[in-house]
């Protein structure tokens, strides 16, 4: 114990203190907010528009869907498409399933919302983007204060030859997901209750193995510009899934999407990710403003938030092996049917092919 | 009988002394009935290190005069022919009563011994106590190692740069910042040198710590307002550090130990009498402790700092003397991650003092100074090396010409080379990494400067310095130089063509005019007043995107499209001693001018960027303050207390709207602290002990809140737009330290023990607020504390 103290003598003047600080934020202004995202990749895409709101958490205030705007996409060949709004997810408009943006075109997003105040996006180019060679894993471990065991999980590392002729802008996405979800459906224990106050095991008939899908939330942002590989062929970190303990028993399986952006849109994602990525350092750099591709046709003066990407898209689909991993969380184990779980069916996707 | 004979023979003689009064007097001059007019010259050194003892105190008791000795320890007094008493004092020193009898011209050599620290009472005042009221400097501050050995220590060791921030109009951005602000002026427009040559980054371990070994250094001298015309090239002030010669009398050293580091340091006569050699070194020994820590962050992390100084001294004759230093310093650190920071710096100076004549001398330095820092990418992925690096060397000289004691007139110049490399990546796995090799070209800067500056004084009221300096800058192939299309923001897009330039091709010139003058009226022997005006050019900029100086800033020439700042400040102050110089009082008040001070673009990217005008705007710049002092210099309790208010300002203007920071209105810098009060005390307990305490309570620097939260690809981002509108809270802080001798014989147990205790309440005065969007938590503010708990050390240092 004396030890110990001992070193926390030494030690404290790098043992800077990170914790929460409730500041007194002003009323937040409701800025119309665009997400938009088209590629090369098949349809349907979505833009997502909602309105900013005070920072903090939900009670301060709440981000709220668009909903009812008329919303299009133009190219500069004057070739117009109409997005739908989801009956469910309010706020998120769809292209129609066979739309797709073409290389060498430029896009512009067009909103009207039911006021009649009309926003516009600038054009943005789409540019070719070089084929995913291969993607290499690498098991990353994270160390958690407090916490024995570190949290691990898999960084995909996208392969590819960057074309010596071009600027490249690069981003990195990863797709609907799919695995191998076993559960234990022998141990299922209900609550107990009046009519069954056992605390046994009652086990379930079925089922020990699904197919769970799902779609990876943020795991970190993916950009690259090639100024430091140009023509070179290269390897880039380009997503990051993590062990929670279920996903790499046994086979998972997803997508990555490797796009080109313009060096707009990637300043922009620099931004987001700077902002994401913020540790709290001494050498953190100070807030920037985030500044989008949309305009206000009415009055130039209005903030827009947000950005419309148009993308050049090649995918790659991997199947990772659990068992080829050197290092994995153990085991989570799920007490259930697993049918159960959300998301998952006993079937594997037509295409599944591991 | 014979010792009997002899003691008696001695008594006799001292009752004898007793009785008649009948002191030893020395007969000075050849006696040629000279009856008015005697010159008598002197000088006055250390008696162990050879050392000139400058701003010491000659007092002829029956004249009422005092005069105070030069640079060099040289004085001059014209004498009637009679007896006189004199006497000569300097701080720290035992008093020499010197008696003479003048008959003729004549020298006086005068060797002082340094008294005792274990003084009953501490006297902190600089070399000359009422210097600040009869000098024509204004703003110059000289602190020395022993005033800084009062205040509580950081870490054990003495800070030279967090103690020049405890001054009035001398701020940090907070407690892990190495550089100073100096009224309102960005970290990189103050110049500090170290035995004449410039060092670029002074700080160990990401900016915690001030990498000059106290007990290599002499003294610190902080310019801040009129600014000698013989320092130029940077807009703010000029922190001068002079290096300590060794004992050219004999051999010691000196050895110190704390919880956090250790130094070493020897000095004695390379050649008995003539030529003296002091080194030392320091480093750290926190990467032993690293790695037994829980924490994971830290035990994954690895820092290591060392720093080391060479003097040598050869004072060859009495006028003339050669001083050489060198000061290296090195650091690394690894946080928690595979990439390793690293910086070293390297100067070297030899410094030559001469004095012709008692009205001419002349001194003259060259330099070499190398700063190096990089970036290790270790991750396994693509690794790399970044390294920059800036190579500086330079002359400078001048003369002066002394028409008399108060009437002196200087003329130099300098010179210097600037070669700077802003960035090379070189990948570690050769021909098999996935990234290129790529260099940001070199820059290539030459700066030259001549001065002259004439100081004398009208009367007892009047006194007056003025003065010049002439910068010449030029900026100089190899360089490819890129145009933009007109009317246009500077952007990778509007870029239109490159002009390729050859080896020594001049691309740019800029020259610069700077007076500089100051104007004193005495009230009294012990009040006056000042006026100063000042005009600066800086040539080379701090590319910062970050509040502290980071180890990855660049440094950056000014070229076409980056233009000199330049400062202009006039100040005012009235000054009071009170008591016989044991208190000492001013109000200072400035006004300044900041022209093409930078700001970043939002987001700007600066690392590996070959065209970082792209990357920068320009703004104005003012910053002006009230600052109030008052020292006790004397007694058991002694320390001092500084109150500023002061505001700096920032303003960025450009014809293209999306370069327009704030609207175009003035904004609070990043360093923008109103209020900032420091109170420093030290008490002398008893010979053997003392206390101190440093307390400091500033207006919090100014953030960017979030005006909204926005929903982006899932993430909660905050939505930013006014820069600097909110303030961090205040920050105050106590610390404390207790400083002890145990009285021993043997050399080794009688030495200083420190013990000190910083953020003596525990507060967490946050260094930045930062806004985070994590799973599981709603988007919301952290506080980032440096310093959030009590933070003891303990240090043992001997003498031997």
């Amino acid at each position: 114990m004396l030890r110990k103290y001992l070193y926390l003598l030494l030690i404290l003047p790098l043992a800077a203190c990170i914790d929460p600080y409730s500041v007194e934020v002003e009323g937040g202004s409701q800025l119309l907010t665009v997400d938009g995202f088209i590629s090369t990749g098949p349809g349907p895409h979505s833009i997502k528009l909602t309105r900013s709101d005070t920072y903090g958490s939900v009670f301060e205030g709440l981000i709220r869907p668009v909903s009812s705007a008329t919303v299009i996409v133009r190219d500069d060949l004057g070739k117009v498409t109409f997005l739908t709004e989801d009956s469910q997810d309010r706020g998120v408009y769809y292209t129609p399933e066979n739309f797709s943006a073409s290389v060498g075109r430029s896009y512009t997003l067009q909103i009207q919302l039911i006021d009649g105040k009309v926003y516009t996006s600038l054009p943005e180019r789409v540019e070719s983007v070089p084929e995913i060679k291969n993607v290499d894993l690498k098991v990353v471990k994270i160390a958690v204060e407090g916490e024995i065991l570190e949290r691990s999980g898999v960084q995909l590392i996208a392969e590819f030859d960057d074309p010596a002729d071009q600027n490249n802008f690069y981003y990195w996405r990863t797709d609907e997901s799919t695995f191998v979800l076993k559960t234990r459906p022998d141990l299922f224990t209900p609550r107990p209750s009046e009519t069954n106050p056992s605390r046994d095991p009652q086990p379930k008939d079925c089922c020990i193995i699904c197919y769970k899908t799902e779609r990876l939330g943020n795991q970190g942002i993916y950009l690259e510009k090639d100024d430091i590989f140009n023509g070179l062929s290269t390897g880039v970190p380009a997503g990051f899934i993590e062990d929670d303990g279920i996903r790499f028993v046994d086979t998972y399986r997803t997508e990555l999407q490797q796009l080109s952006i313009s060096p707009e849109a990637y300043r922009f994602l620099r931004l987001v990710k700077q902002q994401v990525e913020i540790s709290g350092s001494v050498f953190d750099p100070p807030p920037a403003n985030i500044r989008g591709n949309m305009i206000s046709l009415d009055n130039p003066e209005e903030i827009v938030l947000g950005y419309f990407i148009a993308a050049g898209e090649n995918r790659k689909r991997i199947y990772i092996d659990g068992n080829q991993l050197d290092f994995r969380q153990p085991v989570v184990i799920i007490p259930d049917d697993c049918r159960e779980i959300e998301g998952s069916q006993l079937d594997p996707p037509l295409d599944w092919n591991p | 009988m014979k010792k009997l004979l002899l003691v008696f023979f001695l008594l006799l003689s001292q009752l004898g002394l007793a009785q008649t009064g009948e002191i030893k007097r020395e007969v000075i001059g050849r006696d040629i009935g000279q009856l008015k007019g005697i010159e008598i010259s002197g000088r006055i050194i250390d008696e162990i290190t050879g050392e000139a003892l400058a701003g010491a105190t000659v007092t002829v008791p029956e004249l009422k005069i005092n005069k105070i000795t030069d640079n060099n320890g040289s004085f001059q007094l014209t004498l009637d022919r009679a007896e006189y008493n004199l006497q000569f004092r300097y701080v720290g020193y035992e008093t020499v009563n010197y008696p003479i009898t003048a008959v003729g011209d004549g020298r006086i050599s005068i060797k002082m011994i340094q008294e005792d620290f274990q003084l009953d009472d501490v006297v902190i005042y600089g070399s000359d106590p009422d210097k600040n009221i009869r000098s024509t400097d204004m703003g110059a501050i000289t602190m020395s190692m022993n005033t800084m050995r009062e205040l509580p220590p950081f870490l054990g060791e003495v800070d030279i740069i967090r103690s020049m921030a405890t001054l009035p109009g001398v701020s940090q951005v907070g407690e892990a910042a190495a550089g100073l602000n100096v009224r309102g002026g960005g970290a990189d427009q103050n110049l500090i040198q170290f035995a004449g040559a410039p060092i670029y980054n002074p700080t160990h371990l990401f900016g915690l710590f001030t990498s000059f070994n106290a007990d290599a250094v002499n003294g610190v001298t902080l310019y801040k307002s009129v600014i000698p015309s013989r320092f130029g090239g940077r807009g703010s002030s000029i922190l001068d550090i002079q290096p300590k010669a060794g004992s050219i009398a004999k051999w010691g050293g000196d050895l110190m130990v704390s919880n956090f580091s250790g130094k070493v340091g020897i000095n004695g006569p390379l050649v008995k009498d003539k030529v003296s050699i002091r080194g030392g070194f320091r480093g750290s020994y926190i990467n032993w402790f690293l790695g037994a820590l829980s924490n994971p962050d830290l035990k994954n992390s690895a820092a290591n700092f060392y720093d080391g100084n060479l003097v040598i001294s050869a004072p060859i004759s009495e006028k003339n003397e050669f001083t050489y230093s060198y000061y290296t310093s090195y650091d690394d650190f690894a946080f928690a991650s595979d990439t390793t920071v690293s910086w070293k710096n390297n100067s070297h100076s030899l410094q030559w003092k001469s004095i012709i004549n008692d009205k001419i001398g002349l001194e003259a330095l060259g330099y070499y100074t190398q700063y190096d820092y990089s970036i290790f990418n270790r991750s396994g992925i693509n690794d790399f090396d970044l390294n920059s690096g800036i190579k500086d060397y330079g002359i400078k000289a001048y003369f002066y010409y002394k028409f008399s004691d108060t009437n002196k007139v200087t003329i130099g110049g300098d010179f210097k080379n600037l070669e700077l490399q802003p960035g090379e990546l070189v990948p570690s796995q050769g021909t098999e990494s996935g990234i290129l090799p790529q260099k940001v070209q070199n820059e290539y800067g030459r700066e030259s400067g001549i001065h002259f500056q004439h100081e004398f004084e009208i009367g007892e009221k009047f006194g007056m310095s003025y003065g010049a300096r002439y910068d010449m800058y030029g900026y100089y192939g190899p360089r490819v130089v890129r145009e933009y299309a007109e009317n246009q923001p500077l952007s990778d897009g509007t870029a239109i063509s490159e002009t390729t330039y050859g080896d020594g091709d001049q691309i740019q010139t800029y020259n610069g005019f700077g007076p500089r003058g100051s104007l004193r009226y005495s009230f009294s022997k012990s009040s006056s007043i000042k006026l100063g005006y000042n005009k600066m050019y800086q040539f080379i900029h701090l590319i910062s995107n970050t509040a502290t100086i980071a180890p990855t800033d660049v440094w950056k020439l000014s070229d076409n499209y980056l233009k000199p700042q330049i400062v202009d400040q006039i100040s005012l102050g009235f000054y009071n001693n009170f008591r016989g110089n044991i208190f000492e009082t001013s109000i200072e008040v400035y006004y300044k001018d900041i022209q093409n001070v930078i700001e970043y673009k939002d987001g700007a990217n600066l690392i590996l960027q070959n065209n970082l005008e792209t990357e920068l705007v320009p703004a104005n710049g003012r910053a002006y303050g009230i600052e109030l002092y008052v020292k006790k210099n004397l007694g058991r309790l002694t320390g001092w207390a500084s109150y500023t208010y002061s505001r700096s300002l920032r303003q960025v203007i450009t014809p293209f709207e999306e370069e327009i920071i704030n609207d175009g209105e003035w904004y609070a810098s990043n360093f923008d602290k109103p209020h900032d009060f420091t109170l420093i005390g030290n008490y002398k307990v008893s010979t053997n002990t003392s206390i101190s305490a440093t307390f400091g309570y500033s207006t919090g620097r100014p953030v960017t809140f979030p005006e909204a939260k926005f929903d982006y690809t899932g993430n909660n981002l905050a939505y930013f737009n006014r820069r600097n509108e909110q303030r961090l809270p205040d920050f105050h802080r106590l610390d404390f330290s207790v400083n002890f001798k145990l009285p021993g014989k043997g050399k080794f147990y009688d030495g200083d023990w420190t013990f000190s205790i910083l953020n003596v309440y525990g507060r967490k005065n946050p260094f930045s607020l930062f806004f985070v969007d994590e799973s599981g938590a709603p988007p919301q503010a952290l506080r980032l504390a440096v310093l959030g708990v009590p933070l003891p050390s303990i240090s043992y240092s001997i003498k031997f």
